[in-house]
């Protein structure tokens, strides 16, 4: 009989040690760290430290609150990786994250490049993923368990634009009927022209030019002349920042008037410096799908999101942007799934996530309504908004629930020669 | 078609291309005379955009008065590089012709460093100039002239015009003419070759910065600004014939004139393949372009 009760009083033991182990961190209030694999150097930095500083400041005002109540008021930590923007320094951050770093959910990573090959690696490790920023459609179509996505896919970019076309003519009832577009011709310019092809034809819209551009052109005569040409009611342009602005400023010269208007899918007309290489009068009237409610802060008035935005201004010098937004949105997100699973463990936590379904608080702060993921992982009710630059503001005017009530769209906008000032 | 938007797209191009034309200049001018192919054209004209451009932010300058500063600096820029960077290359050359690989290899390098500085120091961000003036446009029939680019073309006609007088005419022009002719000869008659190379570079980036102020109203500018126009320089300086000063303006309204029109029954892009055939077929059928000498 010894030999059997040794080995009952090593399993005893072991099982102690183990039970020590496990419930350690939760008696300790030890923190719960989770990996976030974002852009830090590289072409997106500006965006990967924005979604950095957002994703710290939700992450404090959680711990500041009591931590995760159901852990025993364990503090959140913040683990972080730098993809630099690059796919495959992407895949192995988040291997060390995984590995190294022990952490029982990720985050990230903006670029939907290094976001699909990561989230395979987060998949394989089956630890859960909430995706902040990357809009490509298949990271959400391909089965995975782990892989959350709370902000837009690329197709529901393109039926937003047409949304608000809809809801503007449904509101004045004056509809327009022909629309350019004007996009750059690489991966994101090519998919949403195609997405917006795709709806615009459901729709009744009839696109009379369709036109692709390279990146970094010198000049815009011959693209905005054949607008001209085509007239059309309205433009959809799909331009990074320096092409954006040429073209915006080419147009302001040349007078050319769209009674529709210009309606931006974001790129160029999404970045802070857009707005200061422009006059306002080039900018007025333009419709921008942002990716995030860009006026929150002036219609909201909960005290958590308002911190989290001062917060953020401290650590980068400059306003909220829908990256620091989607930041802190996503470290909320994961505190509501570890509250209700009261454990760090990979496969609990994943299926919180997915049983999530939050319609108030902070989480909300991009602007949607509700979180609740399908089985793909997309949260279906995510969604942008269009706003329009009104006074030299953007203000919201796409969803109607999401239009402040002193915002007043104008539509059709008036032409050039009716403008004042120029 | 509709005419009055051809005569449009004619009327944009010729502007357009007289500002290829003349910022190609100085990369005509250089090659001509000391046979290298400066790769860091663009990037020259990238430095001289971010000066009109810091001028205007930091000074008040006026984009237009800033090209007291942008030509002084090009030059000096330009000498520097010759005398100090390409130079040494040339002095170990014992041929007529500088190895052009080498020397294209070494303007790479200075391309590479240049745009890679230029991204460390200022950073990704499009910058642009805005100016509070309003520019009136002149009309040519029913068709407006963009101020801003008009005064573009024109500048590029007027220093084409001026810089082949002055090679024709001056003490120091005709140097440097001898000298793109035979530099053994040119040096044996007393000419300073070195000095005439570091000059002929100093102009050539010069006339770069003249241009870098010119396009500063009107151009965003970010690091990689100098690619765009570094490529069509290329093209343009092949179509107008290596070496030839008038050939460039005629080579960048030809290119612009074409682009422009093309672009009214294809997409641009496929026109500006279009230019990049158009390069290709000179190359084989007349290699010394419109205006160059066989």
């Amino acid at each position: 009989m010894a030999k059997p009760s040794r080995n009952r009083i090593a399993l005893l033991a072991s099982t102690m040690l183990f039970g020590v182990l496990a419930a350690g961190p939760a008696l300790a209030q030890s923190a719960v760290k989770i990996g976030c694999a974002l852009p830090l150097s590289g072409g997106s930095a500006t965006v990967g430290n924005q979604t950095r500083a957002g994703a710290l400041a939700a992450a404090e005002q959680i711990n500041a609150a009591g931590g995760i109540k159901a852990l025993n008021g364990a503090k959140l930590e913040v683990v972080f990786g730098d993809t630099q923007s690059k796919a495959d320094i992407g895949v192995t951050e988040t291997e060390r994250l995984v590995t190294r770093e022990n952490v029982a959910a990720l985050c990230g990573a903006f670029n939907s490049a290094v976001t699909f090959p990561a989230t395979e690696v987060a998949e394989r490790y089956k630890t859960p993923w909430v995706v902040v920023g990357s809009v490509k459609d298949e990271i959400t179509e391909r089965n995975f368990k782990y892989v959350f996505r709370i902000n837009n896919k690329a197709t529901y970019d393109a039926r937003e634009q047409l949304d608000a076309l809809d809801l503007l003519a449904k509101e004045t009832g004056k509809k327009p009927k022909t629309i350019a577009m004007l996009y750059e011709g690489s991966d994101w310019g090519r998919s949403h022209a195609a997405n917006v092809k795709r709806f615009a034809k459901d729709r009744g819209y009839d696109i009379v030019l369709d036109e692709a551009a390279p990146p970094n052109q010198v000049d815009f005569s011959n693209q905005l002349l054949k607008i001209r040409g085509a007239r059309p009611d309205a433009v959809i342009v799909a331009l990074y920042t320096p092409d954006h602005l040429l073209f915006s400023r080419q147009l302001m010269e040349q007078r050319l008037d769209l009674p529709f208007g210009i309606h931006s899918v974001g790129g160029g007309t999404e970045d802070p410096a857009f707005y200061k290489g422009l006059p306002q009068r080039a900018v007025d009237y333009v419709f921008v799908q942002e990716d995030w409610q860009i006026d929150k802060l002036q219609q909201t008035n909960d005290k958590t999101i308002l911190a989290i935005a001062e917060r953020t201004k401290e650590m980068l010098g400059y306003g909220m942007s829908a990256y620091a937004a989607q930041g802190a949105s996503a470290m909320y997100v994961l505190a509501d799934a570890l509250e209700r699973s009261g454990s760090t463990d990979r496969e609990k936590l994943r299926d919180a996530i997915a049983a999530s379904d939050i319609q108030s608080g902070p989480a909300l702060i991009t602007g949607y309504g509700r979180i609740k993921f399908d089985e793909q992982g997309q949260n279906t009710h995510a969604h942008g908004v269009i706003s329009q630059n009104l006074n030299g503001q953007r203000r919201t005017i796409w969803p109607l629930e999401n239009r402040g009530s002193e915002t007043k769209p104008v539509w059709p906008v008036p032409a050039w020669s009716e403008r004042k000032g120029s | 078609m509709d005419p009055l938007i051809l005569s449009f797209a004619v009327v944009n191009g010729v502007l357009l291309g007289g500002i290829y034309g003349g910022v190609a200049l100085g990369l005509s001018l250089i090659f001509g005379v000391l046979r290298v192919v400066n790769f860091a054209h663009g990037s020259f004209l990238m430095l001289s955009l971010y000066i009109a451009f810091w001028c205007w932010s930091l000074l008040g300058l006026d984009p237009y008065l800033s090209v007291f500063v942008t030509v002084p600096a090009m030059f000096g820029l330009g000498y520097f590089v010759q005398s100090v960077i390409i130079s040494p290359l040339i002095r170990r050359e014992r041929a007529l012709v500088v190895e052009p690989l080498s020397a294209l290899l070494l303007t790479a390098g200075v391309f590479l460093v240049l745009d890679n500085l230029a991204l460390m120091a200022f950073g990704p961000n499009v910058r642009a100039v805005q100016v509070d003036y309003y520019l009136p446009s002149p009309m040519l029939g029913p068709i407006p002239l963009n101020p801003q680019r008009l005064i573009g073309a024109l500048a590029a006609v007027l220093v084409a015009l001026g810089l082949s007088w002055w090679l024709r005419h001056s003490h120091m022009g005709r140097a440097i003419r001898a000298t793109a002719q035979n530099r053994d000869a040119a040096a044996l008659s007393g000419i300073n070759v070195p000095f005439v190379y570091a000059v002929t570079f100093g102009i050539g980036c010069a006339v770069l910065g003249l241009f870098g102020s010119l396009i500063a109203p009107f151009m965003p500018i970010s690091p990689s600004i100098g690619v765009a126009f570094g490529i069509k320089s290329f093209i343009v300086v092949v179509l107008g014939g290596l070496g030839s000063i008038p050939g460039c303006i005629v080579g960048g309204m030809v290119i612009g004139v074409f682009e422009a029109v093309a672009s009214q029954h294809i997409t641009a892009t496929s026109a500006a393949i279009g230019s990049l055939g158009l390069f290709i077929l000179i190359l084989l059928v007349r290699p010394q372009g419109i205006m160059g000498r066989a």
